[in-house]
């Protein structure tokens, strides 16, 4: 889950982008975690601002057709849960029925450093490990411009190409089709469910209006 | 991936579904077809079973022998790596770290993912980050599926018979202890002008009682700027690790 670090853009740009990840261990805890993650995947889908979710596993996310559901049932044979907000309100009360639950799988959260010590403090859990981006580094020359990687980074598989970013962005500023549409073409490729389309929504909005 | 030319009718809109450029037109009986670039393909499977965008299933993914099936394992986050029995390029690192203990106080975790963002990268410029950094006396993650590309984990060279494969990416990780970081940093730095791709760095650190990260004065000392937004495992997992 590295995939949900390196997310390109300023704090002002991801004040409203985080994204939750529940992981089982194969050393210590996945045999029999099936019913756990259930139970963390009803507690983010009970989150009214839950803006995407899926898995590698189940091979797509709720923006590419998965039913709630039909993943559900497949949690037992699966070891992590992923899913993505757009604002810190939704954050702090899923952080806290996340704790209220005590499931005892690890739980690790994405999005801007301050504020999620800042919601942790709020909820009463202590932070215990950090994995923190140093940035892009080696032939940066072949990297697209900023815009197209605020957009390609929330795939952190790097599955959604900036040709296509940059495809769709060229309809929606050509009036051809809708930022909605543009961000929900550009989620298909991200099977994990933390490509954010409210932000990528936003991005291609300020598009659009130029 | 390859295109089925009889089948395909030119239409070209899978071009840009393709993370690495890797598909375009071709002559093919007095018109067009798309071809895909079998160098340059990282067979992670967006022009075919992410985007089902080909409208006469001209699209197929053939059996990849080895070594190219490393392409898909590396690139294709549906597919379960076979060496971690986990989907994608990397480990559990500092995700359950809260019960496995990986990484304690006093200790670092660096990771290098060659080829992120969107750029790909082969095991050639893999080996010669390795090599640079193994120089150093660290030792690569085992459960890394990178470790069993090589030759030698002591010096970080590469088997030779998977030097050309390419792949979106694929993560260079070590566990160091915290003194040593400056020196590794300054070798990572040094190496990223000698290879011809890009890479994302990561750095992971236990978190102090007042939330603070230790290792931040560190890296910026050695010249890197952290960006604002990281991952924090908020320490839910159970049992709980106890550090001795």
């Amino acid at each position: 889950m590295s995939h949900a670090l390196h997310r390109h853009g300023t704090p002002e740009q991801l004040k409203n982008d985080y994204t939750f990840y529940a992981r089982a261990s194969r050393f210590v805890n996945r045999e029999g975690c099936g019913p756990k993650l259930r139970k963390i995947l009803s507690i983010l889908l009970k989150e009214k601002n839950l803006v995407n979710f899926g898995s590698s596993q189940a091979g797509k996310s709720r923006k590419a057709g998965l039913d709630p559901d039909a993943y559900a049932a497949t949690l037992d044979k699966a070891y992590g849960v992923a899913a993505c907000f757009s604002d810190k309100d939704a954050v702090r009360s899923v952080l806290k029925n996340l704790k209220e639950a005590d499931t005892g799988i690890s739980i690790v959260i994405s999005g801007l450093i301050d504020e999620i010590v800042k919601i942790a403090k709020e909820v009463d859990v202590k932070p215990h490990t950090a994995f923190l981006s140093l940035g892009v580094h080696g032939k940066r020359a072949l990297l697209p411009e900023d815009s197209i990687l605020e957009i390609t980074t929330m795939c952190g598989h790097g599955l959604v190409s900036s040709r296509l970013a940059k495809a769709v962005m060229k309809r929606v500023e050509a009036g051809k089709i809708t930022p909605e549409a543009g961000a929900d073409m550009l989620a298909q490729p991200c099977p994990c469910g933390i490509f954010n389309v409210d932000r990528c929504r936003t991005i291609l909005e300020s598009k659009g209006k130029k | 991936m390859l295109i089925d030319k009889e089948k395909c009718i030119g239409c070209d809109e899978c071009h840009p579904y393709c993370p690495v450029g890797a598909i375009a037109a071709v002559a093919w009986e007095g018109g067009s077809v798309s071809e895909i670039d079998q160098a340059a393909c990282v067979e992670c499977g967006c022009c075919y079973e992410r985007s089902h965008v080909c409208p006469v299933d001209a699209i197929y993914m053939p059996k990849l022998e080895w070594p190219r099936c490393l392409r898909e394992y590396f690139s294709n986050p549906n597919v379960t790596h076979p060496s971690t029995t986990g989907n994608g390029r990397g480990t559990e690192e500092m995700k359950t770290n809260d019960v496995t203990g990986r990484f304690t106080r006093g200790t670092a975790g660096v990771a290098l993912e060659m080829g992120r963002p969107g750029v790909a990268t082969s095991f050639k410029d893999l080996e010669t980050v390795a090599m640079a950094i193994a120089r150093l006396g660290v030792e690569f993650e085992p459960d890394n599926p990178v470790a069993e590309l090589m030759a030698d984990t002591k010096t970080g060279k590469f088997h030779e018979a998977v030097l050309n494969e390419r792949v979106l990416s694929a993560i260079l990780e070590i566990k160091i202890p915290v003194g040593k970081l400056k020196e590794v940093l300054a070798a990572v730095k040094e190496v990223s002008a000698k290879i011809d791709t890009a890479f994302s760095l990561d750095l992971i650190s236990r978190v102090n009682p007042d939330g603070s990260t230790p290792v931040l004065a560190i890296a910026t000392e050695a010249g890197f700027i952290p960006r604002p937004n990281a991952k924090t495992n908020v320490g839910l997992g159970r049992p709980l690790f106890e550090e001795a």
